[in-house]
């Protein structure tokens, strides 16, 4: 039986990105007093912005870790239902070591969500037209934390740089679609069933992920969700995502200056045109957005938003874009086995696509001094993005991604090739091949331009299921 | 002689001391390399092994099956070799840990030759091997990864930009510099192949299962409707299982995880009980030899080239099975990668035992139960306390494409030709 998507119990964000809400901060609570908070959140659950409708003027969502849904109180043979990566959070040791977090991006020195930072309940997530009304929503909550027993650890500011992130780049071009929701123009590519991205709905595998399923007893107000399947158990996962949620510092003028180097004239001149297209194949796309897949000489605006495309038929061997790259690792789109170009290798992806959200923070570099003023990462002012990520299996779909492809020095039958702009290069990991007739290009000791300052992985449940916790 | 051999050693742990020998194991996991206990990367001819410990267990009648240590080692052969070096390790070497085990020779009485008649009367035989490429040993492979670089780095300095040049041109110029290098003069010769008394045995294997089938083919074609029938009523009665695997279980295997580009798997399960059960799996194993024997025997396990080597040892009287891998990647991948290819030959093997989720005519559906399969694996997994990697920066496929550099160095090529030899540049 065909099962709609429930909107109004569907938190917004999962929904869309409100591309339109320009302003957005996120703010990370402690609980200090569960039976206060409570009361608060019965209160915010009204509040929340819902898939319903594009609100125009503002949004509200709010997202909880295993330590926040424990304080208010779900049972904890409930808790356990929740997947394991949400139960013993991001900053594990093997953890770390799987999302490649070490060294200047160990949790031991990151400035939230670490071990040695005070813990992280829940996130709030406030959107609004504008900067003036965003301020006026935040003081709104701001003023009424402490009463409601909430203590708010930090406020992650986000800045608006339109549709480019700090190097440059056009981000956020592909995405996947939830098959109920997409268009016509949508590619069959990213068209992936609900259960990818919301608990309680069949997956790609056509089954239902695992998540916490009550006897009815348990909610005696009859305030979740049936579980789908005839068990006549409530549903608290349906409806709901997993969030995660990491802030990453980007070193913009590090990357700038190390491509400039790379790409000087033999008298030691810049060469921008080259610098331009190296940064290209680094990335995949032109700052515009166009793929190198189809343009790979060029920028051409006109294709800024092209998106439907699969790789291996028109460059199987990496020519316009290198098989390293940023984009077509992150999403290989038809590259990989059992059969590059093949329909099986695309359903084989579409096991592991996620739902991007994040939007940037700290001040634009200024152009102007971006080659010429040396500063290491620590003199500079911070930038970066705040990476959020919504999916239905963290294991399976963020961590896949980020360990198997984006970070992995082998991806693809490459050596010692991590992603050549957000990839860890430690002790491997660090070159980059640039696959060229007659033979390759190749960039070696490449320094780390993006490391993580902060993360947590979040759940952010249906709305039912928040007036469920609120009761408890 | 170049084949792989897959070695084998269970030993009992004598009453109490099993903590003894985890703590020992957790000494050299600090450096598995070169410790004092077994320096394995002076042993040459080994690609990979392990040491790990399986705990006392209660089997499904009740009785209890006392803990044992398991040595494992994928090396080239000939076993011996490796036998001899072994029993050859004096003093902080291999007594150590096997004066824990029952039966091993007393203190004054420990000489090479006991040692190896000890090593040799507790090796076990694999059901089922799968080795990615037969015949590629350990020197080959460090060898051709030496070629790669010293080839990479030869690109790199000699310039920067080749483009204009033809491809023909650019692999002379690899020619040449590889003939100017002494230290690659083997390079100018194949990689030696298996001698003829394996291809002979293999071939013998090839040809004569399926003649022996041919001739037992009247009676096959009596027992199989019979045996589906059995099957059905098997399957259609198996709890479905619902067990998920404990935090803390998790927590001890995954620290153990992600090291570098490989990992190891461990796991043992039960037979489910009956003859049937017990029957079918030794026959499906025997069906697994000859597919990695005679198929998968280059670069790919259905579609999966992730998988170095990998074994079933049936044991404990045919109620267990240890299943041994070493792979490519996360955990995670590697069980996506068996959901989304090789589903069926999981299916077909693991289904026999305690706990898998359900299949239909043996190799439908188990393994696609995506979560269920997860945490199957998880649940029957167990901590590989000591594991070792001759050549850890390496994946399957890095092995593959070296071997390809290697073979296509110094034949006739045409433009065409050269430009996709560079390719694998």
């Amino acid at each position: 039986m065909a099962d709609t998507l429930d909107l109004q119990d569907i938190q917004g964000l999962i929904i869309r990105g409100y591309g339109n809400l320009r302003a957005a901060c996120y703010l990370l609570l402690e609980i200090n007093s569960p039976a206060a908070a409570k009361l608060w959140l019965s209160a915010l659950a009204n509040a929340i912005t819902s898939g319903q409708a594009k609100p125009e003027e503002k949004a509200v969502n709010v997202a909880f870790t295993y330590t926040g849904i424990k304080k208010l109180g779900l049972e904890p043979a409930l808790a356990t239902m929740f997947s394991n990566e949400f139960i013993t959070g991001m900053a594990t040791p093997h953890r770390s070591l799987l999302l490649g977090d070490v060294e200047e991006s160990s949790p031991m020195q990151w400035s939230w969500g670490g071990p040695d930072t005070k813990p992280i309940d829940m996130v709030l997530i406030l959107f609004a037209v504008n900067d003036t009304k965003l301020a006026d929503i935040y003081k709104g909550y701001t003023n009424e934390f402490t009463t409601n027993g909430l203590l708010e650890i930090l406020k992650l500011e986000t800045v608006d740089l339109g549709d480019k992130e700090h190097f440059g780049f056009h981000d956020g071009i592909s995405q996947p679609m939830i098959e109920d929701l997409s268009q016509a123009k949508t590619s069959p590519m990213d068209r992936i069933k609900a259960g990818e991205f919301l608990l309680g709905y069949p997956n790609e595998y056509g089954l239902y992920t695992d998540r916490p399923v009550l006897k009815p007893a348990l909610d005696p107000k009859g305030l979740l969700p049936r579980a789908r399947g005839g068990s006549g158990n409530v549903d608290f996962g349906r409806n709901g995502s997993y969030l995660v949620f990491r802030q990453l510092r980007q070193d913009v003028r590090s990357f700038w200056q190390f491509l400039d180097e790379a790409t000087k004239n033999p008298d030691g001149s810049s060469n921008p045109a080259t610098r331009l297209k190296l940064a290209s194949q680094v990335v995949g796309r032109w700052p515009s957005g166009a793929p190198l897949l189809q343009t790979p000489d060029q920028d051409d605006p006109r294709l800024a938003d092209a998106n439907n495309f699969a790789y291996y038929q028109t460059d199987p061997y990496g020519c316009n874009c290198p098989i390293g790259a940023h984009v077509r690792r992150a999403n290989p789109r038809d590259s990989l086995d059992p059969e590059p170009g093949s329909a099986q290798s695309i359903a084989i992806g579409k096991r592991h696509r996620i739902l991007r959200r994040g939007r940037e923070y700290g001040p634009p570099i200024d152009q102007a001094e971006l080659l010429s003023i040396k500063k290491t990462i620590a003199e500079d002012q911070e930038r970066g993005l705040h990476f959020l990520c919504l999916n239905a299996n963290i294991s399976r779909q963020f961590e896949f991604v980020q360990h198997t492809w984006v970070n992995n020095p082998h991806f693809n039958g490459l050596y010692d090739d991590a992603d050549p702009i957000i990839g860890t290069h430690s002790s491997d990991g660090s070159t980059f091949t640039i696959q060229a007739q007659p033979v390759r290009k190749r960039l070696t000791s490449l320094p780390r331009f993006v490391s993580v300052v902060g993360g947590a992985y979040f759940f952010m449940p249906g709305i039912k299921a928040i007036h469920y916790l609120a009761g408890l | 002689m170049t084949q792989q051999v897959a070695l084998t050693i269970i030993t009992k742990i004598k009453p109490g001391e099993t903590e003894d020998i985890k703590q020992l194991l957790k000494t050299m996991r600090k450096n598995v390399a070169q410790n004092d206990i077994i320096s394995f990367s002076k042993l040459s001819t080994v690609h990979f092994a392990r040491l790990m410990v399986l705990e006392a267990s209660v089997d499904l009648n009740g009785a209890l099956i006392s803990p044992s240590l398991v040595f494992i080692a994928e090396c080239d052969a000939p076993l011996d070799r490796l036998l001899n070096a072994l029993a050859s390790m004096t003093g902080e070497g291999l007594d150590t840990i096997y004066c824990h085990c029952e039966d091993y020779p007393a203190d004054d009485a420990r000489t090479h030759a006991r040692r190896l008649t000890y090593l040799r009367a507790h090796m076990v035989k694999a059901q089922a091997f799968y080795v990615n490429t037969v015949g590629r040993m350990v020197q080959q492979i460090h060898q051709e990864a030496q070629l790669r670089n010293a080839i990479q780095d030869f690109l790199d300095r000699s310039q920067q930009d080749w483009s204009g040049h033809a491809a023909l041109e650019v692999r002379t110029k690899i020619q040449a510099f590889l003939r100017s290098e002494q230290t690659l003069s083997w390079a100018h010769n194949p990689p030696s192949q298996p001698g003829f008394f394996f291809k002979m045995k293999e071939t013998l294997h090839l040809v004569g299962v399926p003649l022996l089938l041919l001739v037992l083919l009247p009676v096959l074609i009596l027992i199989l409707p019979l045996w589906l029938l059995l099957l059905r009523i098997h399957e259609l009665s198996d709890a479905a299982p619902d067990v998920k695997p404990d935090e803390a279980h998790i927590e001890e295997l995954a620290n153990l995880e992600d090291f570098g580009a490989q990992n190891q798997f461990s796991a043992i399960g039960y037979i489910k009980s009956g003859w049937f059960r017990r029957l079918t799996v030794l026959g499906i194993l025997l069906a697994a030899d000859y597919g990695t024997r005679h198929i998968f025997n280059k670069e790919n396990l259905a579609g999966i080239k992730t998988i170095h080597f990998a074994r079933w040892v049936v044991i404990d009287g045919q109620r267990r099975v240890i299943f041994a891998s070493n792979y490519d990647g996360s955990l995670e991948s590697y069980m996506d990668d068996f959901i989304d290819k090789v589903a069926w030959g999981l299916n077909a093997v693991f289904s026999n035992g305690v706990g898998y989720p359900k299949t239909n005519w043996l190799i439908l559906d188990g393994a696609k139960d995506e979560q269920a399969f997860k945490d199957y694996i998880r649940v029957h997994q167990i901590p590989t306390q000591v594991w070792y990697s001759a050549y850890d920066c390496l994946t399957a496929l890095n092995i593959a494409n070296n071997a390809k550099i290697r073979a296509g160095l110094f034949n006739t090529m045409n433009e065409a030709e050269a430009e996709q030899w560079l390719r694998l540049l």
